[in-house]
């Protein structure tokens, strides 16, 4: 505990220290103005890593929000004479309220429309702020004198501890958002915006919330940046700044506070280091003995396919060459951002920082926090009250693409408290029926009725919040968080705590809280040993587990599995089973979609049939293994002497039926 | 820790870089890479051609000693960002005795107050829009470090507009890129069209951006609004550009412009839709005198070309060593504050391939920048394209200079 | 103003606007096979132009200069495919964005230094001088920019359609899992079409030099309105991209005749973030379905 303590806390405490003191030890202007970009640049960085790392988008649009920032900051304090802090929070502001803007239309978007959309929004803000000429005075730049802090005129070194100040605040504030339920939202959508919106965590709004804060620290750096350099123009908010910025998040280490600092102190010190040549050489040597020594281990043990292992190699080794051969390493400075990020990217997709993380936690090993221990199952899941009324009835439902009607015309009733079991050949519209009944595909006719009254339809994130949750057939793990965020960051709608206080860090309790939680969940489905493990690296039937597990971490009234047996092997069938019943005492009705009879006929209360997207068949599992039209279904035709459906009858097929 | 070991670094990399003792620290700054480097890689080749004339002759005389000219170069790549920081590397480095350099007004916004504030002397050349010396009219500061050592833009707006005027144009279009540069010199030519006596009607006034390779739109309408020159002020391959695209829509009238036109970005990829362009210039890659013979040849030889890429760039950084050399001499020290003082009271004329200096600056008025310009309106002279090549565009010009060259006395 | 001028000026534009449909026309054939694009597409046209112009330079005559330049320019796709993007579909990241990104400004350097950092004319033996058209005038060099894209585009088309190897490619664009099943190489389908992608742009590059000389920044501004047209068209349909190119070219003419130049590049930002916010998948785009 102490070990942690100092080691974390205590390294930060004593850069802060250490960056604090380095201008009372050197009186050196030059100096001085590095140290203050940096500060400024590890608070951009650490905006951009937001989205770049968290959210997982390739945003080009930070440089923009620096602009937008720096000229707010500039023409308040130049029109209307406002303060240091003033203009720095309106400069936030104005980073918060664009970035929101821009989220809104663009973060619908994936991946490459994402990019374009943002790159587009940088063009057009450096297109506005060079033709508003009235107001911005347009390419004549704009001349700032930087203002009183509270009244106190800042020196360049008053500045710079201003600025370390800031950065050390944004620290810690981003430390406490990301390793709170807000953290864990972020990663969790970008792993799988699909299960994000099904567990009533909602996609869109954090992608939202986390654009809009990494464009507000953007805003704030920009503030900063207008101060520093006390003088504007809109052509330097543009492309070639974004492409530096990316190459400081990407080299520093995404997803890593520490890596946006060292990107910082790398986009800062680079023009140094070119110029130096000697420096630089030094520099790429080592770079190639890095990727040499990296790439060829990981090719020796074959953990890496071979591109990765020797692209950076060449990479690096074109560094090499070019630093003892080109005649003035300034002119090749691009070439040399590519070479970089090239091998790094390819060959060290963590980053410097991520790198070196993997490295000191072999070197000084930091025991993990003790879990609190696990609630009583009971609490967690407080046993809800059944009546065996209708819980969801589906009238007439139809969803139809194109022309394939994949569910046509089929009206069912879920008795509260029951497991309704729904069964039928591949294609027969199983998995489609409970994706419009979940929101995943809007109906193309019919209705749902969800406790007797309409439910709301064609949004994953609308019905969660219903008191819906499922699994998918096809797994949607957060797969880079471990067994027991995966089961904590459903709970977010559960213990919500206001931003303010998670920014401050003051929410500790209710993350304990909500980690015992999870731990008795983790417990309920057998995988409490393995918490601590991502869930990408957990056996194939422990995946299928834990996402039963995060279904009900929702605490739903009404949970949809969806072929929660595919893929078990024999002791984990049995296993499942004790854990359907055990959810279905605690009073939560259910859907199982299943190919295994046996389940199915061990579980269910009532069984429907499906096949050609219709009802063929209802009722009790034994009648309805009889019923003729069921095994001809299954069988063909032909085959009324086979024996009733007892076996797995299919795979299950990739595609939803 | 590796960052431990990075802020190390950062120690080491600020470590003063260990130059010879007893010698002359000159900084040198500019654009050397990226678009404007045309006009920053003359102006420091120019400038390293003097030095290297200075230095084989054994250096400059001072207290008894030899000194040599030891050049620090840093490429600004037009960025005012690094402008400033290299400004603040300067302006903490020991011993500098001045710094040579800046094409980019930007720049010297951001990055001269640095060298302002601890008094260092700065020589910019070969450009810099008005801004750059304005700024400390605004400033009001009593006393200044910062000295220019170019056909400001006033100069050279006043001749192009001037030139119109000889020519008995009344209607004419004035187009500008999107720059800082670009924007200045409008306002620098609509003020002299006023000063003039207004006998200009400016049709249409537009901009292009850098990157700009369509022009028809703001051709057009100069064409509708019935121009009879064109008036344009930007850097670079769009102005080659607007040469090409006036011959598209059959705008036969000249383009006068700024002395940015005698470039080789617009000369070669205009081709013959350049010929009979106008812009004011400092210096014509003639050999009209000895001196401009010798220095034109040196060149060509040292840097192995056949036409220098910006030629008043090239003379505006050799001419600004020889001054700054004759102010160090005068000084008889390398301190910075003291190199000032003689460079506000030059006793003797500087030969320069442009004209010979006779007191140049004299001491900082804070009303009145051209206290510390060097160039007048009797050192520029309209330059004209042809066939690939700048030309004297009048030829009494010429002969002024041929006469100026031979009589050696150059006046102020 | 009078309708000359407005003619004039559309003209002009949608020429123009035919170059920035050929340009997103190449991000199309990538996305179609592996729903990926280069971004540094621009980069490669530049890079294609400048290596067209060393041929020339060596003596080449146009006509053998120009399918030494698309050689290039496929090769240079290949390159890109390979180094960038392939490791990235196999893990099934995005992080052929970045690559691409960092792959384009490798080659930006490498063109400052191998060629220099200003602009070039290109020679070409195509006449510049202007013809009067109806009161409008235009240069036989706009005319073999229009020829070169339209032809370019059919044959393309008419190789996709006919041709065993074509239809492959169309096969791996309309379902890549189900090509593989039927022996069709994915990988193989995704060099082709990034061999093809490269070959489209090295011919912008080429139509493009004698008009707007050649230099490492010539297609910065390009490939911004490509990519506009492309994702308002969508990133599906050829047909798409020429009616966009054109009249977004035509737009951006008018809007910086009747606005003024500065605002020149808006109406195609504006356009594209408009697009993407209503219609994601672009005009002619089609809905995705999405599946679980």
């Amino acid at each position: 505990m102490l070990k942690r303590f100092i080691l974390i806390r205590g390294i930060e405490g004593l850069m802060v220290l250490f960056f604090a003191a380095i201008p009372l030890m050197v009186d050196n202007s030059f100096m001085l103005g590095l140290l203050t970009l940096l500060a400024i640049y590890a608070i951009l960085l650490i905006g951009l890593d937001v989205t770049v790392g968290y959210l997982g988008q390739v945003n080009l649009a930070q440089a923009a929000f620096l602009g937008l920032g720096a000229y707010t900051a500039g023409l308040l304090v130049n029109n209307f004479e406002f303060g240091m802090v003033s203009a720095l929070a309106a400069a936030t502001l104005v980073g918060l309220v664009m970035g929101g803007l821009l989220a809104f239309p663009a973060l619908r978007l994936e991946g490459p429309q994402f990019a374009l959309a943002t790159l587009s929004f940088s063009a057009l803000s450096a297109t506005i702020l060079n033709e508003w000429e009235s107001l911005t005075q347009g390419a004549l730049g704009l001349q700032i004198v930087r203002p009183p802090l509270f009244g106190m005129a800042l020196d360049s070194k008053g500045f710079y501890w201003f600025c370390l100040l800031l950065l050390g605040l944004v620290w810690m504030a981003m430390k406490n958002l990301l390793f709170s339920q807000w953290g864990r939202a972020f990663e969790a959508l970008r792993d799988s915006p699909i299960a994000t919106d099904a567990m009533g965590i909602g996609t869109y709004r954090h992608k939202v919330a986390g654009f809009a804060l990494g464009s507000a620290l953007g805003g704030l750096a920009g503030g900063l940046y207008a101060f520093n350099f006390e003088y504007l123009q809109p052509h330097v908010f543009v492309y070639e700044l974004m492409v530096i910025l990316l190459l400081g998040v990407v080299l520093g280490g995404r997803k890593n506070l520490w890596g946006a600092f060292v990107g910082a102190i790398l986009i800062v010190l680079l023009p140094n280091l070119l110029s130096n040549r000697m420096l630089f050489q030094i520099f790429s040597a080592i770079g190639f003995l890095l990727a040499l020594g990296a790439g060829g281990l990981a090719l020796y043990q074959k953990r890496t396919r071979p591109f990765q292992g020797i692209a950076p190699m060449i990479a690096m080794g074109l560094l090499v060459v070019g630093s003892f051969t080109v005649q003035n390493t300034e002119d090749w400075r691009k070439a040399i951002f590519a070479l970089m990020l090239f091998s790094v990217v390819v060959g060290l997709p963590e980053g410097l920082m991520g790198f070196a993380a993997r490295f000191l936690s072999k070197l000084f090993s930091i025991d993990p926090l003790p879990f609190a221990s696990p609630s009583d199952l009971d609490q967690v899941l407080v046993k809800q009250e059944v009546d065996g009324s209708p819980l969801l009835q589906l009238q007439e439902l139809k969803c139809y693409f194109g022309g394939v009607k994949a569910v046509d015309g089929v009206s069912l009733t879920v008795a509260s408290g029951t497991i309704h079991g729904l069964i039928g050949p591949n294609g027969s519209g199983k998995s489609t029926l409970v994706n419009v009944v979940s929101g995943l595909y809007s109906p193309t006719g019919g209705s749902i009725l969800f406790h007797g009254k309409p439910l709301v339809q064609g949004n994953l994130f609308d019905v969660a919040r219903q008191g819906i949750s499922r699994t998918f057939q096809n797994l949607q793990l957060f797969t880079e968080l471990s067994a027991l965020d995966n089961v904590m960051v459903a709970m977010k709608g559960w213990y919500r705590s206001p931003l303010p206080l998670v920014l401050m860090g003051l929410t500790g309790k209710n993350e304990k809280q909500a980690e015992a939680d999870a731990l008795a969940l983790l417990e309920m489905v057998g995988l409490a040993n393995q918490a601590r493990t991502p869930s990408k690296d957990l056996p194939y039937g422990a995946q299928r587990f834990l996402e039963i597990a995060r279904a009900v971490a929702r605490r739903p009234t009404f949970l949809i599995l969806d072929e929660p047996a595919a893929g078990l092997a024999h002791p984990d069938v049995t296993a499942l089973l004790g854990i359907i019943r055990r959810i279905n005492k605690q009073g939560i009705t259910i859907i199982l979609i299943e190919h295994h009879m046996d389940v199915v006929a061990g579980l269910c209360d009532t069984v429907t049939v499906l096949d050609g997207g219709k009802i063929i068949a209802e009722g009790k599992p034994d009648e309805v293994k009889r019923n003729p039209l069921v095994i001809e279904a299954y069988l063909g035709k032909g085959s009324e002497s086979a024996s009733p459906v007892t076996v797995c009858l299919a795979t299950p097929s990739p595609v939803p039926a | 820790m590796r960052k431990g070991l990075l802020s190390g670094l950062l120690v080491g990399l600020l470590a003063t870089q260990a130059y010879a003792a007893n010698s002359i620290k000159l900084a040198i700054t500019g654009p050397f890479s990226g678009g404007s480097a045309p006009m920053g890689a003359s102006m420091r080749d120019g400038a390293k051609l003097a030095i290297a004339e200075i230095n084989a002759a054994g250096g400059v005389k001072v207290g008894g000693t030899m000194m040599k000219f030891d050049i620090i170069e840093r490429d600004d790549e037009a960025k005012n960002e690094r402008g400033a920081l290299i400004a603040q590397e300067l302006a903490s480095m020991s011993g500098l005795a001045g710094v040579i350099g800046t094409v980019n007004t930007g720049v010297c916004m951001a990055g001269d107050k640095h060298l302002q504030q601890k008094g260092i002397t700065k020589i910019i050349t070969p450009a810099a829009g008005s801004d750059s010396m304005t700024q400390w009219i605004k400033a009001k500061v009593k006393d200044l470090s910062i000295f220019r050592f170019a056909a400001h833009d006033g100069i050279q707006a006043a001749m192009v507009v001037e030139e119109a005027i000889n020519r008995k144009y009344t209607k004419v279009a004035m187009l500008y890129d999107a720059t800082n540069y670009g924007v200045s010199g409008r306002d620098d030519m609509l003020e002299q069209i006023k000063k003039q006596g207004n006998k200009l009607q400016v049709v249409v006034s537009e901009k292009f951006n850098i990157g700009d390779k369509d022009m028809t739109a703001q051709l057009l309408r100069a064409k509708n609004g019935g121009a009879q020159a064109v008036l344009i002020w930007g850097i670079g391959p769009e102005l080659a550009a607007v040469a090409n695209g006036m011959a598209k829509i059959g705008l036969k009238v000249p383009l006068i412009g700024g002395w940015t036109l005698s470039m080789s970005n617009f000369i070669d990829n205009a081709g013959k839709n350049g010929n009979g362009t106008l812009m004011p210039q400092t210096f014509i890659e003639e050999p009209i005198s000895p001196k401009a013979k010798s220095f034109i040849a040196a060149y060509h030889k040292a840097y192995k070309v056949q036409r220098i890429a910006s030629p008043v760039s090239a003379a505006q950084g050799y001419d600004a060593v020889y001054i700054f050399a004759a102010a160090v001499k005068q000084a008889q020290t390398t301190d910075t504050k003291k190199i000032k003082l003689a460079l506000e009271n030059l006793q003797e004329p500087v030969h320069g391939v442009i004209a010979t200096w006779k007191k140049p600056f004299s001491a900082w008025n804070p009303a009145d920048v051209t206290s510390h310009e060097a160039f007048r309106r009797e050192q520029a002279v309209m330059g004209m394209v042809k066939d690939g090549k700048v030309v004297f565009g009048n030829d009494a010009d010429r002969k002024r200079l041929i006469k100026n060259a031979t009589s050696v006395a150059g006046k102020k | 103003m009078d309708q000359a001028v407005i003619i004039q000026m559309v003209v002009s534009g949608a020429l123009m606007g035919l170059v920035y449909a050929l340009v997103a026309y190449g991000f199309q054939l990538t996305f179609a096979t592996s729903k990926s694009i280069n971004f540094g597409q621009g980069e490669l046209v530049m890079v294609s132009a400048f290596f067209s112009l060393t041929l020339t330079d060596l003596g080449l005559p146009y006509y053998l200069m120009i399918p030494g330049g698309l050689l290039f320019g496929v090769i240079a796709g290949l390159f890109v495919e390979r180094a960038g993007v392939r490791l990235a579909l196999e893990q099934k990241s995005e992080g052929w964005i970045l690559m691409t990104i960092i792959i384009g400004l490798f080659g930006f350097s490498a063109a400052e230094n191998i060629w220099g950092r200003d602009d070039r004319p290109f020679p070409t033996p195509i006449p510049s001088e202007p013809i009067q058209l109806f009161g409008i005038s235009i240069t036989w060099l706009e005319v073999s920019v229009a020829v070169g894209v339209f032809m370019i585009m059919a044959i393309i088309e008419l190789f996709k359609r006919k041709t065993l190897l074509g239809k492959a490619f169309e096969a791996v664009s309309a379902d890549r899992d189900a090509a593989e099943l039927m022996g069709i190489s994915a990988t193989r389908t995704i060099m082709l079409s990034y061999g093809l992608s490269g070959l489209v742009a090295a011919l912008a590059g080429i139509l493009i030099s004698p008009i707007t000389t050649v230099g490492p920044t010539m297609a910065s501004v390009l490939v911004l309105k490509a990519f506009s047209v492309a994702v308002v068209a969508g990133l599906e349909s050829g047909f798409g991209v020429v009616l966009v190119g054109l009249f977004l070219g035509s737009l951006e003419s008018l809007t910086s005749y009747y606005v003024g130049s500065g605002w020149r590049e808006a109406p195609g930002l504006v356009l594209l973030i408009l697009s993407l916010a209503i219609r994601p998948t672009g005009i002619f785009g089609k809905a995705v379905i999405r599946k679980v």
